[in-house]
């Protein structure tokens, strides 16, 4: 039975939990409703780590949804972030990805802004409207809240506050990925553009890790007991440990698999934010993978990567090369993912669904609890989804 | 540019071609065997570098992960990989003579890349490389190949050195 949502996208949705419609990967008619349900709707989305933009005036450009918006640290050392428009005709005023500027300027009509969002000139101001006001000007900002040197931002008046959205099983681990104490160092990004719709991008499991990436098989890297906490609104949480063989044979340099740090985590946490922010600590990397939505089609991923304010020069430098060869999209142990994102996208164009099997003990049910290398844990988030989005599922 | 001897200059073409007829074919042992054993490879976006943010897309910064990063591309990514066909295109813009029998050279590159199955031609990236080389005794080989890209964004995964 087809369903209509407002704007006139339908979709069946399969009776069976652990089924997915693998056209609902390739629809372009559902984008407009995902962003305003999902991407302007009652979510809260990751933006900037206060170390990105240490110095008064440093900026930073992204995107929520398909809107342009900036963070940018005020002379007060204040971080907030503005919809990326002038407030006269809507002018982008940054169009660099990052820089420092001590006032933004639109060029159209030189409409000048402060790094605290005011209108502090306007020329010819006095032929204006006669209730013209430059402080009904200010750049519109956003519902803002900070974890750990972290900013969120969400469109929503009536989502809860960040750390009850997240809940408490993903906001603890988040917050020693975040260096426990948020004071962490920003040491540069690399950004790749994947070629499939969002959310294959953020439909990885906790099946596939031991399976896919024959590294792990190679190195000898043997998973240990680990947890996978998942929610109803999508979040998911895996922490587990790391065993690395003392010996290994592939590598010419070992070194750089290194596992240095004790102090956040037991080898590795992986987490994925609803709707697409994953950060992960996997042995000395520190990460966060902010990604931005091209259409239904397309996306772009920046790893971000940093170090802590209290490494020494060794541990810097060792999470530098470890970061740059091992994660990202020419990564050691990630690498296949990125090829898997392709690919599922490719795939997805046949018909029928994506059926998830590994941890489904119902296929009429929706579980929570569920195992370290289940894939069962995407579930909640593909309901959260459905449900967000106003798709009846067929009678069972 | 113009100080530096033309056999010099000869033998840092002849070695930059070497290099990317290896990447061009796939070869990783003779992309390998134009460094020498001091040798490392970096391959960093322009926003990074300029930025002067040191993480990499690549950073062998010693020999044996130069060794790795061949056990990488023909021992351990092979199965999952979209294998694509790479054409570098490269243009020395500048040597520069280090003394010692080092020089430092620049090349601006482009590599076009056609993937398997669908079989159209793109951009994968543009950028220059930024290389220390050592001419001595016959011989020429990397001690330094830094690729820094324009394309900040890289347009898929790329398994591959540039």
């Amino acid at each position: 039975m087809s369903q209509t949502p407002e704007n006139g996208a339908t979709l069946d949705w399969p009776a069976k939990y652990n089924e997915v419609p693998k056209e609902v990967f390739e629809r372009e008619d559902l984008w407009p409703l995902e962003l305003e349900k999902i991407f302007y709707g009652d979510e809260w989305h990751p933006i900037v780590h206060q170390s990105e933009i240490p110095n008064i005036g440093d900026y930073k450009a992204a995107e929520l949804g398909e809107m342009p918006i900036f963070a940018v640290r005020g002379q007060d050392n204040q971080i907030r972030i503005f919809q990326n428009a002038c407030t006269h005709r809507g002018t982008t005023l940054v169009t660099k990805s990052s820089g420092n500027k001590t006032e933004f300027e639109c060029p159209y009509h030189r409409w000048l802004f402060s790094p605290e969002g005011d209108l502090v000139g306007c020329p010819n101001s006095r032929e204006f409207t006669p209730d013209f006001d430059k402080k009904n000007f200010s750049l519109p900002t956003f519902r803002t809240e900070e974890y750990n040197g972290l900013y969120f931002i969400t469109m929503s008046d009536t989502v809860a506050p960040l750390r009850e959205y997240l809940g408490e099983e993903f906001y603890e681990p988040l917050g020693r990925i975040l260096g426990g104490d948020g004071r962490l160092k920003f040491v540069g990004y690399q950004k790749v553009h994947y070629d499939c719709n969002w959310k294959a991008y953020c439909d990885n499991d906790g099946y596939h890790a031991p399976l896919l990436h024959l590294a792990f098989k190679m190195l000898n890297w043997q998973g240990g007991k680990g947890v996978q906490n998942v929610s109803e609104n999508g979040h998911l949480s895996f922490e587990s440990e790391l065993k690395i063989p003392d010996d290994i044979t592939a590598l010419k340099d070992a070194s750089i698999l290194d596992f240095k740090g004790t102090e956040t985590s037991t080898g590795s946490i992986v987490q994925m934010q609803f709707p697409l922010t994953v950060y992960s600590k996997h042995m000395d990397m520190l990460n966060i993978r902010y990604a931005f939505p091209k259409g239904p089609k397309g996306i772009e991923v920046h790893y971000a990567y940093f170090t802590h304010e209290d490494d020494d020069d060794e541990m810097i430098q060792h999470r530098i090369r470890q970061s740059s060869n091992l994660l990202g999209p020419c990564g050691l142990i990630s690498m296949e993912d990125a090829s898997i994102f392709s690919r599922i996208d490719k795939g997805n164009k046949t018909p029928g669904n994506a059926i998830f099997q590994k941890g489904v003990k119902s296929e009429f049910q929706l579980d929570l609890q569920v195992g370290q290398n289940d894939e069962s844990g995407n579930l909640p988030r593909w309901e959260h989804y459905r449900k967000l989005m106003g798709f009846k599922r067929a009678e069972s | 540019m113009s100080e530096i001897e033309a056999n010099v200059i000869f033998s840092i073409e002849n070695l930059n071609r070497d290099y990317i007829c290896a990447l061009d074919k796939l070869d990783m042992n003779k992309w390998l065997a134009c460094f020498n054993k001091q040798g490392t490879y970096t391959l960093i976006s322009n926003e990074n570098e300029s930025n002067g943010l040191p993480i990499g897309f690549m950073l062998d910064d010693c020999y044996e992960r130069l060794q790795d990063r061949v056990t990488q591309v023909v021992d351990i990514q092979e199965d999952s990989t979209e294998h694509y066909q790479t054409r570098h295109m490269t243009q020395l813009t500048n040597i520069t003579d280090l003394g010692d029998n080092k020089y430092k050279a620049d090349f601006n590159f482009t590599v076009f890349y056609t993937q398997d199955l669908i079989e159209q031609t793109s951009i994968l990236g543009a950028g220059r490389y930024e290389d220390i080389i050592l001419v001595e005794n016959g011989k020429v080989s990397f001690i330094q190949r830094k690729a820094v890209l324009d394309t900040n964004v890289l347009p898929r995964y790329v398994p591959y050195p540039i």
